[in-house]
């Protein structure tokens, strides 16, 4: 990529518009930046939704649990795939743990990062799930069964006793996993909250609205995946289940666009300095995304469908009330992704003179470093989906294996 | 499996676990810590010799005073003068190792990068718009770069 300084005034000022900074022209994060974020609050989001099930004990909820904290684990594996592609050297990865510099945000991600995948989402699903290894590495065979063999650590003992210890100890992991997901999210948008040179990012309440946005995806991506698998595979819907999901989404909901409203009246009332340009930008360039997208299609709309459904529950369909659930959740979704440009591009598209404003023009060509590297958005908003769906096959299978003439039900394998 | 000591054998297994884990960060933070990490601050000390020794690009404008005095004495009495000569004729570092390996030709770009209307520009700084003034081929056609009013 040409530096601004390469590219000829002609070339420039198309894309800009009043006064810029010349170090401003092009923007430094991209649509990976974007999508960091996002896959990030969605983990943070589905690990909210399962603790629900195993610390505040809702028993509707059960049937989301399992599925919850497998979509929590797909996606962690993913969410630092875009920040290495975007860095363009992904070997160098591994330096920010081997030397960190405590003063980094960014390093003291990677042991963020290490403390939620290992001390807590896998050690709760390892609690939850060894009675399950221990039985399917008995009745599988092949691969199948060196796989679960090793999942097990070598512990076969599942003794009541021994059950009833992993519950408890599994309890004490999701405690302590409901501030480590606040604080894994809480990170991201700290990351932005502390950049004080730009108004739009430099707010305290930058990683509350995070979190709050965070919960909402992840209720909204597991009550969308819940319905998607009943459907594939063939299972008759859980209306119970998906109502208490919604009214949790719902309530979540309220108190994500109560914060972020309450965000816009303090900037609109405060009117600092930069109110003109934030205006500006958020009335001009990012209209279609924040109001149409954010503010309309992913809050307003379903706060309105499932207010409604809270008011009117008896007086809707079950099959309406998928409907609008599916809608929702969908709306949703695309909601916080909209949500998530607005935050990491939007910040980026006005000056620092509080004069002007730049382009950004998404590049999906392979031709440049930086086009190539931006083609992966695509990729990577698939592949925790693709890496969710084998460990759908692999520990949320359709059929239980168990002895020959005695399968295992559902409450005989969970703990 | 049974109890040793009244411990679960799962947690056991999961503290021996941790140790690994832990003892693998800490094995590899020794084998991947760069020699000359922290020699000078937080970075590897090796690296400002690799900095050091890599190939210039840009020679300055005394050395182009060795061989071009007369340009130089020139260009010193005009608005030109608080320029580096590199500004405009690029990168001469190769140029001054060897004489013979050109220097990047001019074009109207390198007049335009300053000159074009641009209205953050200061209005003593002379701007044109090229709808209006561009009346010959090129700028040197009718300018001379070293004596700009000339």
């Amino acid at each position: 990529m040409m530096s601004a300084y390469e590219i000829p005034a002609t070339d420039v000022l198309p894309q800009v518009e009043g006064y810029i900074y010349p170090n401003e022209l092009n923007l430094l994060w991209g649509d990976l930046i974007v999508l960091y974020p996002y896959i990030t609050g969605l983990v943070a989001g589905a690990f909210i939704l399962a603790s629900l099930v195993r610390v505040f004990k809702v028993k509707a909820l059960e049937p989301t649990y399992r599925l919850a904290l497998l979509t929590s684990l797909a996606f962690l594996l993913a969410a630092p795939l875009p920040l290495l592609f975007h860095l363009g050297h992904p070997e160098r990865s591994l330096q920010v743990m081997i030397t960190p510099h405590l003063s980094s945000p960014m390093a003291i991600f990677g042991f963020v990062y290490a403390w939620y995948l290992m001390a807590v989402l896998l050690l709760e699903l390892w609690f939850d799930y060894r009675k399950d290894f221990v039985l399917w590495s008995r009745y599988t065979t092949g691969p199948k069964r060196w796989l679960y063999l090793i999942f097990t650590l070598g512990v076969t003992d599942i003794s009541e006793e021994s059950l009833k210890y992993d519950a408890r100890l599994c309890n004490i992991v999701t405690i302590i996993g409901i501030p480590s997901a606040f604080l894994l999210h809480g990170y991201v948008g700290f990351i932005f909250g502390s950049v004080k040179a730009n108004p739009w990012w430099g707010n305290v309440l930058m990683p509350i609205i995070f979190i709050f946005s965070a919960i909402v995806s992840g209720i909204a991506l597991c009550l969308f995946l819940f319905m998607i698998i009943s459907q594939a595979r063939r299972l008759k819907m859980d209306m119970d289940c998906l109502d208490v999901t919604a009214k949790f989404l719902f309530y979540t909901l309220i108190i994500a666009a109560a914060i972020e409203s309450l965000d816009w009246i303090h900037r609109l009332y405060e009117a600092e300095e930069s109110i003109h340009i934030i205006k500006t930008l958020a009335t001009g360039k990012l209209f279609v995304s924040i109001v149409v997208i954010q503010a309309f299609l992913g809050s307003a709309v379903p706060l309105v469908l499932l207010g409604l459904i809270q008011i009117f529950k008896k007086d809707i369909a079950a099959r309406a009330r998928e409907w609008i659930y599916f809608l929702s959740s969908v709306l949703i979704l695309i909601g916080v992704l909209a949500m998530r440009w607005n935050v990491v591009i939007g910040g980026q598209l006005f000056s620092k003179s509080l004069r002007g404003f730049t382009t950004y023009k998404m590049e999906l060509a392979m031709a440049s470093h930086e086009g190539f590297t931006m083609s992966f958005a695509l990729v990577l908003l698939i592949l925790p989906f693709v890496i969710l769906w084998v460990f759908l096959k692999l520990f949320m299978p359709v059929e239980e294996p168990g002895p020959k003439g005695e399968p295992l039900t559902r409450a005989e394998t969970s703990a | 499996m049974a109890r040793k000591n009244g411990i679960p054998p799962q947690l056991v297994r999961l503290v021996l676990v941790t140790l690994a884990i832990i003892a693998l960060y800490f094995t590899a933070r020794y084998f991947m810590t760069p020699e000359t990490f922290g020699q000078f601050g937080f970075y590897r000390g090796a690296s400002l010799n690799e900095h050091a020794t890599r190939p210039l690009s840009f020679a300055g404008k005394e050395s182009c005073r060795n061989c071009h005095e007369e340009a130089l004495q020139l260009v010193s009495q005009f608005e030109h003068k608080t320029l580096s000569c590199e500004t405009c004729h690029g990168p001469a570092m190769s140029h001054v190792i060897d004489p013979e390996t050109p220097l990047v030709k001019i074009e109207d770009g390198s007049c335009l990068r300053c000159h074009r209307s641009d209205p953050s520009r200061p209005s003593w700084l002379a701007q044109i718009s090229l709808d209006d003034h561009y009346e010959s081929d090129s700028c040197t056609d009718c300018h001379t770069p070293h004596q700009p009013n000339e």
